[in-house]
């Protein structure tokens, strides 16, 4: 006890002899009804600098090899940071990425990211595209030497992380903090469950109907079970993208892909792991009429989801409720 | 007046500290002795040396070689994680392992991290143990530094998790003309974490004194990659560079590459 109570002494005359009173925390937003966040933010607070820095660098091009690739080149505001209407996005030598770009909302809940789940903590995602030859196509070390060149950034890391030192570690805690501080729980549904707005009625048949035949798989208020399934999409023999298989080398995990949120659903098109759907209607077809059977073919979905015309209407009405607009034109994640 | 002057300058802080360590030494071990100073550390400096083929031929990046198959090829890289040093007397039962579990990434590219430095208790030991790779844990705990520097050309981006070994470069076998072996894998059956355990040369047991220093040369065999328990033929698999079965043969393979080749003991 002594001994810490020494050493805390120490600490407090250390801390009063600047005059640098260190970051400033945040609490992330726990909206209504959402359970515990699954990243922790141990050794890695929630600060304003922090959640500043990294929305500097989320908008940065100088993390790609060429410097036309920021994150946000592929991850844009206006489609609630999924790439608006692109099937697939573009990288780095005019190439296709392999798989549509996901939006980035309510990431602290996320188990684990990528279509097959390959990166199970979000510190290190943004290593995948910041190194794919066909996204940013740059090495980690380049970006910390370009950085490391801009006084701007000196200055910003030090607000954030009490001194200049600007490594990967530092990066990529900025990074997450900016991608975890957006938090999207502000849409029609939400107002209507806090009770401050209603649905219309074909919003609320929607919404009767979503509970009875969705929500197994896309429960509320996440809207997704962060289950990896195999939903009955044919392969595609171009890109022949196997899923989470890719990752657990497991046969039965062939052709599964993780269950996307449907939050902001109507900004996200073109949709599914390759974007082979332009719209909600030509999913709700697909779910309705078009599932393959197959050896992986989640048991929820062997007789299909049978839905009429009135009703594909009505889920599509009830998803459009899904769709946060403040998040969208909130001025915190905009480009700096 | 001077002793009064000096008692005043003495560090509050620092003096608590020192009372505290002098009581804790004291109901730690009853029976100390205030006449002997305590005992130092042995310092054990451990070079790693990369060879071919036993401890005969040192293994020189970019030159060329021939594996068990008869299969010439030319080494561009050959790295590796080690950690969780352990001294140990297998006769006494006794073992020492060190407090701070640091990992190191041995780079045969970089002369800078091929020596490790490890301060370890006297005594008589006849064994050194250590583990090649990185635990679990560490795997999937988020953005890391020094060694784990994701910066490292070590981890994988796509599927989370370390590269823990890798030997990679050129062989005519190979119908790219390249191969490349990142082994890594940490959970369930594709788990490559392995433990080694290195015996001491003549006279088979070092008395590590206080204060002193002793040198030990580590060979690693590149050709132990291909070869026992499992076959690894360029010509079949030039590419190991995922988790899964074939990586964990190899790892069973490479685990038998250290040999604990000399040592220089002073005393």
């Amino acid at each position: 006890m002594l001994f810490l109570g020494c050493l805390l002494v120490n600490a407090c005359n250390k801390k009063s002899g600047g005059d640098n009173s260190g970051p400033h925390p945040l609490t992330l937003p726990q909206p209504a009804g959402f359970p515990a966040p699954q990243y922790s933010f141990t050794g890695n607070p929630l600060t304003q600098e922090g959640v500043e820095l990294g929305r500097k660098l989320f908008y940065d091009g100088r993390l790609s090899k060429d410097g036309n690739f920021p994150c946000a080149s592929c991850h844009q505001q206006f489609a609630a940071f999924a790439t608006y209407d692109h099937p697939l996005s573009h990288g780095f030598d005019n190439q296709f990425t392999f798989r549509n770009a996901p939006g980035l909302f309510n990431m602290a809940w996320n188990k684990e990211m990528h279509w097959d789940g390959g990166i199970t903590n979000i510190e290190v995602q943004p290593l995948a595209p910041l190194t794919a030859p066909n996204e940013m196509a740059e090495s980690i070390s380049n970006v910390i030497s370009k950085l490391q060149q801009d006084d701007t950034y000196k200055k910003m890391f030090t607000a954030a992380f009490g001194s200049d030192t600007i490594n990967s570690q530092r990066l990529l805690f900025a990074i997450t903090q900016f991608v975890t501080s957006l938090v999207s729980a502000n849409s029609k549904y939400d107002k209507v469950k806090q009770g401050l707005a209603s649905f219309s009625l074909t919003e609320q048949n929607g919404y009767t109907l979503f509970q009875a035949k969705c929500t197994s798989c896309h429960p509320e208020p996440l809207f997704t079970d962060h289950s990896f399934r195999n939903v009955g999409l044919p392969l595609d023999p171009f890109i022949k993208d196997v899923g989470r298989m890719r990752i657990t080398n497991n046969r039965t995990d062939s052709l599964k892909f993780k269950v996307p949120s449907l939050r902001n659903v109507a900004l996200t098109f073109p949709y599914e792991h390759d974007g082979r759907f332009a719209s909600i209607t030509s999913v709700l077809d697909f779910y309705s009429s078009d599932v393959q059977t197959g050896p992986t073919l989640d048991p929820l979905l062997k007789n299909k989801i049978p839905l009429t015309n009135a009703e594909k209407f009505y889920l599509l009405e009830f998803l459009k409720t899904l769709t946060d607009s403040t998040f969208l034109n909130d001025a915190r994640f905009a480009q700096p | 007046m001077k002793l009064t002057h000096k008692l005043h300058r003495v560090n509050l802080p620092k003096l608590c500290i020192g009372l505290l360590l002098v009581t804790a030494v004291f109901s730690c071990q009853k029976e100390l002795h205030f006449d002997k100073e305590p005992e130092k550390d042995h310092n054990i400096i451990l070079k790693f040396k990369p060879v071919a083929s036993y401890d005969s031929v040192p293994l020189v990046l970019g030159k060329t070689y021939t594996n068990n198959f008869k299969e010439q090829y030319t080494p561009t890289g050959f790295k590796f994680y080690v950690h969780n040093f352990v001294l140990a007397n297998t006769d006494s039962g006794k073992t020492f392992k060190l407090d701070n579990d640091k990992y190191y990434l041995v780079d045969f590219s970089d002369s800078t991290t091929t020596e490790i430095k490890l301060s370890v208790a006297p005594y008589v030991y006849n064994r050194l143990y250590f583990t090649i790779g990185v635990d679990s844990a560490r795997n999937v705990s988020g953005a890391q530094t020094d060694a784990l520097d994701p910066a490292n050309g070590m981890f994988w981006t796509w599927n989370t998790g370390y590269i823990m070994a890798k030997l990679e470069g050129t062989s005519p076998k190979s119908s790219t003309g390249r191969f490349e072996y990142h082994i890594g894998g940490f959970s369930g059956a594709d788990n490559v974490i392995k433990q080694v355990e290195l015996l001491f040369p003549y006279p088979f047991s070092l008395d590590m004194q206080p204060g002193k220093e002793s040198q030990m040369f580590v060979t690693c065999d590149a050709n132990k990659w291909f070869f026992n328990p499992w076959d690894i033929k360029i010509a079949d698999k030039p590419v190991i560079a995922e988790p899964g079965l074939d990586a964990t043969h190899v790892a069973e393979n490479y685990k038998n590459m250290f040999t604990l080749d000399s040592v220089y003991n002073e005393q």
